[in-house]
């Protein structure tokens, strides 16, 4: 059964993240999940000395996922033009991260964001600065004052997997990974879960690059799933990289973050589009007007994640057929449910079973066709 | 007459300390300059950088936390460098040590008193046997550990992204792509500086001190200035060669258990953060003398948290990088210049 004390996506589409919205942008777990509820709010800070900070995973010129949040920023600027805003690019997962985040609190932000996972580089700087918010997007840790948010990208890219599946001609299906997270677990899994549904012998080769932004390692890694065989290309990547391959060797190919259809109009199918910018504008305004207190958020369908507008290649049919699941899914149908069994043929979601939004969020093992990504 | 220029090839220390202020002070300006053609305002920048790296507790404690492995992996350089071998793979057995300081230490409970001396012994141990192949291969078959010790850093960067994504995943599921917390932290010394600090300081005092007054410093220096005379005075070159490669290795996987002990907790991709080559570059600084290499840390240390204060006020990341390589050309500039003193040249036949 799915949790009882979620709302249903459709209501959360209805919330629309507008400012006044009674529980703010997205989804909220259930208790036991957060921190205490009770905690009161961060106070009030006038917008004049408001300063919002976002601390990015790749360069904001990459046109994907951090030109992405970096619309976001901008988006905060107009709704805020008074509050100050810092950012920086490019930062390691290393010890650095914690000296930036820690030069933010210096410099005097009272909203942080991370746009990707930290972990404790981001944690243990939101410990000893109490007084300011701290928001890691994937992220796994909760504080009195660290909360996180992120893209309920599986169901979108289950409607991928569906097109994939009706285009892929050899049911052989590639997948560019940075590193054996959630985030690639679930992708993975929800992309070959959908393509099976018309094309139940589709299988996903996984080739991990170690890396969100390396689009030379992107390439190679799309090359030698196009050698392999696979005529449909899938990654979590933040640039065009293996779409270009694609494009050359005349295979299909859906990316992430945003449209990126001129690097390769005929191999373009779609793209899991995420647009955080509602949120950060909810988020700023809630800090500044001391009512912020750390949620733990993932965006829904249709409120921060969604497909991209289908390509030119794209046959009209093929189309339809996946948008009438996405239209399903939109109205509070799951495609996760058991039986699920993971790479070693184990059943680990029994039949019947429907993994809630959270067990998708941590999903940490790959499903029978899928190979390359470990465990 | 005319002036020619000599080259002199030792320098008094005040000569020398002159050349690097003066190189230093004429990057500053060259940096200014392209800073306020970009339209940034040089002067507030750099008032914000030095307020934030010296001005606070926390600023400092930062500056600390950063100059504790560089010592490490600068000493380990400094210590081939002096038999006249470059160790390039710093990086690797800092890997290679924080690896095997992470296999004992997520075995031992945060209030095991053997936790951290174990650990300690395993990361120097892990060092070292990282670079023992190297050794071998240059000590016996004359091998270039140029070549071996940096390819060996692609191996262990590897083997750890492996292990913290596979074997020692963290089964919390709370961390993504590295190991659990080890329990076993080293004592703090502020908020976030701990005694790892002191610990490197005092690593690169014994290591001069070996250097200077033993017997063995003695053969190493005279094996790394002459080999063959080395040879020819008795003094077991291949054996001093295999020592002070080990212990240089030991040296950088005591850098990568105390940062993991200490800074990190945890073993994951980014652990090394470049210290490693970031050490070589300690080392050139420091010309190779060890107690050279704590000023050497503090200088490389200083430019990057500078990097990091620049960024968050608008400078991107490529000006920052630029900055920090300038900043280094100047002061291999004026380390050279410093050796050559203007020569009036007489002329004898008219």
């Amino acid at each position: 059964m799915r949790d009882a004390a979620l709302p249903s996506r459709r209501h959360l589409l209805g919330l629309g993240i507008g400012l006044g919205a009674g529980l703010g942008a997205g989804l909220i777990l259930p208790p036991g999940l957060c921190p205490a509820r009770a905690q009161a709010p961060l106070p009030a800070v006038p917008e004049k000395d408001a300063v919002i900070a976002f601390g990015h995973v790749g360069p904001v010129t990459d046109e994907g996922w951090t030109w992405s949040h970096d619309q976001g920023m901008k988006a905060v600027q107009a709704a805020f033009p008074q509050a100050k805003t810092l950012f920086v690019e490019s930062i390691p997962y290393s010890a650095d991260a914690a000296r930036t985040f820690r030069q933010f609190v210096s410099n005097g932000a009272n909203l942080v964001f991370a746009t990707s996972n930290y972990g404790d580089f981001f944690s243990d700087v939101a410990k000893r600065s109490r007084k300011v918010g701290f928001l890691e997007c994937d992220g796994r840790t909760t504080a009195d004052n660290l909360g996180w948010y992120y893209f309920a990208h599986w169901y979108p890219t289950y409607v991928l997997g569906v097109a994939a599946g009706l285009m892929s001609k050899t049911g052989k299906l590639g997948y560019v990974a940075s590193f054996p997270v959630p985030s690639c677990f679930s992708s993975t899994n929800a992309f070959l879960m959908g393509a099976r549904t018309v094309k139940p012998e589709a299988t996903v080769q996984v080739i991990t690059i170690n890396s969100w932004f390396d689009p030379q390692a992107a390439t190679q890694a799309g090359v030698a799933l196009a050698n392999n065989g696979c005529d449909f290309l899938f990654g979590i990547m933040d640039e065009a990289g293996y779409l270009q391959v694609a494009q050359q060797r005349g295979l299909k190919a859906a990316m992430w973050n945003t449209d990126m259809r001129r690097f390769g109009p005929d191999a373009y199918v779609s793209s899991i589009v995420v647009d955080s910018r509602k949120y950060y504008v909810d988020q700023v305004g809630r800090r500044i007007a001391g009512t912020w207190t750390p949620g733990t958020t993932l965006l829904p369908m249709g409120g921060g994640v969604d497909r991209d507008a289908w390509g030119r290649t794209v046959p009209e049919a093929v189309a339809k057929q996946a948008d009438a699941v996405r239209e399903k899914i939109l109205g509070g149908y799951t495609p996760f449910v058991g039986e699920i069994r993971d790479s070693q043929g184990k059943v680990r979601v029994a039949a019947g079973k429907t993994m809630s939004d959270l067990d998708l969020y941590n999903w940490d093992w790959s499903i029978e066709g899928v190979t390359g990504l470990g465990a | 007459m005319s002036w020619r220029f000599q080259r002199v090839p030792t320098v008094p220390a005040g000569a020398a300390l002159a050349g690097r202020v003066g190189a230093i002070l004429a990057a500053l300006a060259c940096v200014a300059a392209v800073l306020s053609l970009a339209g940034l305002a040089p002067a507030r920048l750099g008032a914000e950088v030095i307020g934030s790296a010296f001005g606070s507790v926390a600023g400092l404690e930062d500056l600390g936390l950063l100059v504790t492995p560089l010592i490490l992996t600068g000493i380990a350089v400094a210590l081939t460098q002096r038999i006249g071998l470059w160790n390039i793979g710093g990086e690797g057995q800092f890997n290679a040590g924080a690896l095997a300081a992470t296999a004992v230490g997520l075995h031992a409970g945060g209030d095991d008193a053997w936790a951290l001396p174990l650990m300690t012994l395993a990361g120097a141990a892990g060092g070292a046997a990282w670079i023992l192949v190297p050794t071998l291969a240059r000590a016996f078959a004359g091998v270039s550990e140029l070549i071996t010790t940096l390819l060996l850093n692609f191996v262990a960067a590897l083997l750890v992204a492996w292990l913290c994504t596979g074997p020692w995943r963290d089964p919390s599921g709370r961390a993504l792509a590295t190991t659990a917390r080890i329990p076993a932290e080293l004592p703090p010394l502020g908020d976030t500086l701990h005694w790892g600090l002191p610990a490197a300081i005092a690593v690169a005092i014994l290591a001069a001190g070996l250097l200077a007054f033993t017997r063995f410093g003695y053969e190493v220096r005279v094996a790394g200035a002459n080999p063959g005379a080395a040879l020819y005075a008795g003094i077991p070159v291949r054996a001093r060669i295999v020592a002070v490669m080990l212990l240089s290795g030991a040296v950088a996987g005591l850098a990568g258990t105390i940062e993991l002990a200490g800074t990190v907790h945890r073993l994951q991709g980014g652990i090394s953060n470049n210290y490693g080559y970031l050490g070589i570059m300690v080392a050139v600084l420091a010309r190779g003398s060890c107690l050279g290499v704590i000023a050497g840390a503090v200088l490389m240390a200083a430019l990057l948290n500078a990097g990091i204060v620049l960024q968050t006020q608008g400078v991107n990341t490529s000006t920052v990088l630029a900055i920090t390589g300038l900043i280094l050309l100047f002061t291999a500039v004026g380390d050279e210049i410093v050796h050559y003193r203007p020569v009036r040249r007489t002329r004898i036949l008219g």
